[in-house]
């Protein structure tokens, strides 16, 4: 068939607004970001100018937040490592065997990524708070457990349905018990899948504001949470600000760019069914 | 190894029966076809005798052993699927090794044995290609390489044709019987295809609905179907079947009475219609029973042909006799002499008619 040029050049035209939208604001907060302090802001803006490392020099030494850099690698991390080991199996079990209240345990798990987290904020810092987990790298991580399993469970169902249960069947029938043919078979099946989930949660945590601004305290800031702290009451720091931001954005944009293919996978996955 | 199966009973949600109280023995050696219509049980049976499935109650022995609390991978059975479930991420040699690998042979014995199995099915080309990198005959011969490079008592292959084209499926269905012959591991076989099940078996399982019609050989289960279902199911295309009432003929003794026509019932029926008060009977016979004839005879009766489907050797003809409408398979010599609107006369040999009680679908069981 011949592809219709006009519908295309329609298509990529609006796509391409699109992108600028998004990327433009992007770029100029990035240009921001190695901007001498004189002219972070200017009118009109100044587009050529010689780039400082000044703005990164300030937050991260003067500053010392590469501790923060540290708390969300921590924190991050420690999710991700946690709530897979926690979710594959359940998202296996869940996929492979109907149990009493199976469905409704399904149901309650999307209902906890419904909440609104602002609903559970002030309860969340009390109940933290007399069990002495504010502060802590532990406590962030439990609380990011609430929201990063469920993604976990049902997007690695999604993967252990499309699975023919015949695979590991076969495998067992072959010599193996369940966990054997979950380990030499399943899981080498869906590492895709893992990466991709993986991926999300990261993101998730990295990215977390509200409950990071709660919980943590001094020695667990993160970056989202030590960002804000350049917008004061006198002055918006913009060159720092945009800084921040630009190490705040690298790691996920060069992950993404990496495992973009997964990614879109995972997103798209186990929402079938 | 002979797998003898003890009242199992299966049920699914608790409510839908998969196999009811269902007894059988497979003697060693013996290649057994598991027949019957999609929802028979016949797959759960199977899957019950590899251990994926656990039965509500009963035993399963394989050889002396009750099996019934051993995991898949204690029964010494091996097994060939539907899909083949080919393990994607492995390539065809690792799939045919993975049995022994489980089970910690050595790299050398391991090598050797894969290679002997892989030319034995003929897929020794194949073993280092990508598992989704072979068409669907392939990959069951592979499947079928990977059940057979261990030694087990017993083989299952869970409908392992269905899925593949229809050329390769009877060259593959030779090559089974093949296997067998030379392997003589007891085999069971599920297929929904009675021409597969006839083909292949020495011992046909004929199920539904849970349980089992009839047990037999190829030749009994077509000629001497225990019932009105076994009789339906097994022959292509179907038996015909018509409704009639038991009545005596002062001259001819028994006949039964169809609408629009009068049949003699064979000799060998009438002891058990004259000790029995059955009135109503299901009268049957094979479309390649019912011959083509000049009409020179009492019985013969005169029909309308209203549909011919050459089929090659034979012609498949739609004749409309008494109210009835019958298939015929017209004998080789007859191919192409009817055309639709001509008249014929049927002949119906008493030696190949089926008679069934009409209550309980029972055959009536004479001796032929």
């Amino acid at each position: 068939m011949k592809p219709n040029y006009f519908r295309m050049a329609v298509a990529y035209f609006v796509l391409t607004i699109l992108a600028l939208l998004v990327l433009i604001p992007i770029a100029a907060g990035a240009l921001t970001a190695f901007k001498p302090s004189g002219i972070w802001v200017s009118s009109p803006p100044v587009w050529i100018f010689k780039p400082t490392l000044d703005n990164f020099k300030t937050i991260l030494i003067e500053r010392t937040q590469y501790m923060q850099l540290r708390n969300s690698l921590i924190i991050s991390s420690g999710a991700v490592l946690v709530s897979l080991i926690l979710g594959v199996p359940a998202a296996y079990a869940l996929a492979r065997f109907k149990f009493k209240g199976s469905s409704q345990l399904l149901g309650w798990l999307i209902s906890l990524r419904m909440i609104p987290p602002i609903v559970v904020a002030l309860p969340a810092f009390v109940l933290f708070r007399n069990v002495k987990l504010t502060d802590t790298h532990v406590g962030l991580i439990l609380m990011y457990l609430t929201f990063s399993i469920p993604l976990v469970i049902w997007i690695m169902r999604g993967y252990f349905f499309e699975l023919s249960p015949a695979i590991e069947e076969c495998a067992m029938v072959f010599g193996c018990n369940r966990i054997n043919a979950l380990r030499r078979v399943v899981l080498p099946l869906v590492i895709p899948g893992i990466v991709a989930t993986a991926l999300l949660v990261f993101i998730f945590c990295w990215n977390e504001y509200l409950m990071a601004l709660i919980l943590s305290g001094r020695d667990t800031q993160t970056l989202p949470v030590a960002a804000a702290t350049y917008v004061t009451r006198v002055e918006v720091e913009w060159g720092n600000l945009f800084a921040m931001n630009l190490i705040i954005m690298t790691p996920i944009v060069i992950l993404a760019a990496i495992f973009q293919r997964q990614l879109v996978r995972g997103l798209t996955f186990g929402m079938i069914e | 190894m002979q797998v003898i199966l003890v009242d199992l009973c299966k049920t699914f949600l608790g409510s839908v029966i998969a196999v009811d109280n269902l007894n059988l023995r497979i003697e060693d050696g013996e290649f057994a076809v598991f027949v019957g219509p999609s929802g028979c049980g016949k797959t759960t049976t199977l899957r019950i005798v590899a251990g994926l499935e656990q039965p509500d109650s009963g035993s399963v022995y394989i050889g002396d052993v009750d099996v019934v609390n051993l995991p898949p991978k204690d029964r010494h059975v091996s097994m060939v699927f539907q899909n083949f479930a080919l393990f994607p991420n492995m390539n065809i040699y690792d799939n045919i090794a993975f049995p022994l690998q489980v089970r910690r042979w050595s790299k050398a014995d391991i090598d050797k044995r894969v290679h002997e199995v892989a030319k034995l099915v003929g897929v020794e080309d194949l073993l280092d290609r990508k598992s989704k990198q072979v068409s669907g005959g392939q990959a069951q011969r592979v499947s079928l390489a990977r059940a057979m490079v261990r030694t087990s008592d017993v083989l299952l292959m869970d409908e392992p044709l269905s899925a593949i084209d229809a050329k390769v499926r009877i060259q593959l269905r030779t090559e089974i019987k093949q296997l067998h012959q030379e392997t003589k591991i007891t085999t069971i076989y599920v297929t929904h295809d009675q021409e597969e099940a006839m083909t292949l078996g020495d011992k046909i399982v004929v199920m539904d609905r849970g349980c089992v019609q009839q047990v037999g050989t190829p030749y009994e289960i077509f000629h001497k179907p225990k019932n009105l279902f076994v009789a339906l199911f097994v022959g292509s295309p179907t038996m015909n079947i018509l409704e009639g009432k038991i009545c005596k003929d002062e001259n001819r003794g028994l006949m039964v009475e169809l609408d629009g026509m009068k049949q003699q019932i064979p000799s060998r029926f009438c002891d058990a219609l004259l000790n029995s008060n059955i009135e109503m009977v299901k009268w049957g016979i094979r479309p390649e029973h019912i011959k083509l004839v000049d009409g020179s005879e009492i019985d013969d009766t005169t029909g309308i042909v209203q549909v011919v489907e050459p089929l090659g050797s034979r012609d498949l003809l739609t004749i409309h006799a008494g109210h009835h409408t019958f298939k015929v398979m017209a004998e080789a010599e007859a191919v192409g002499h009817y055309n639709p609107e001509n008249s014929c006369f049927l002949r119906f040999s008493g030696d190949f008619v089926h008679l069934f009680n009409a209550a309980t679908d029972e055959s009536l069981n004479g001796q032929p």
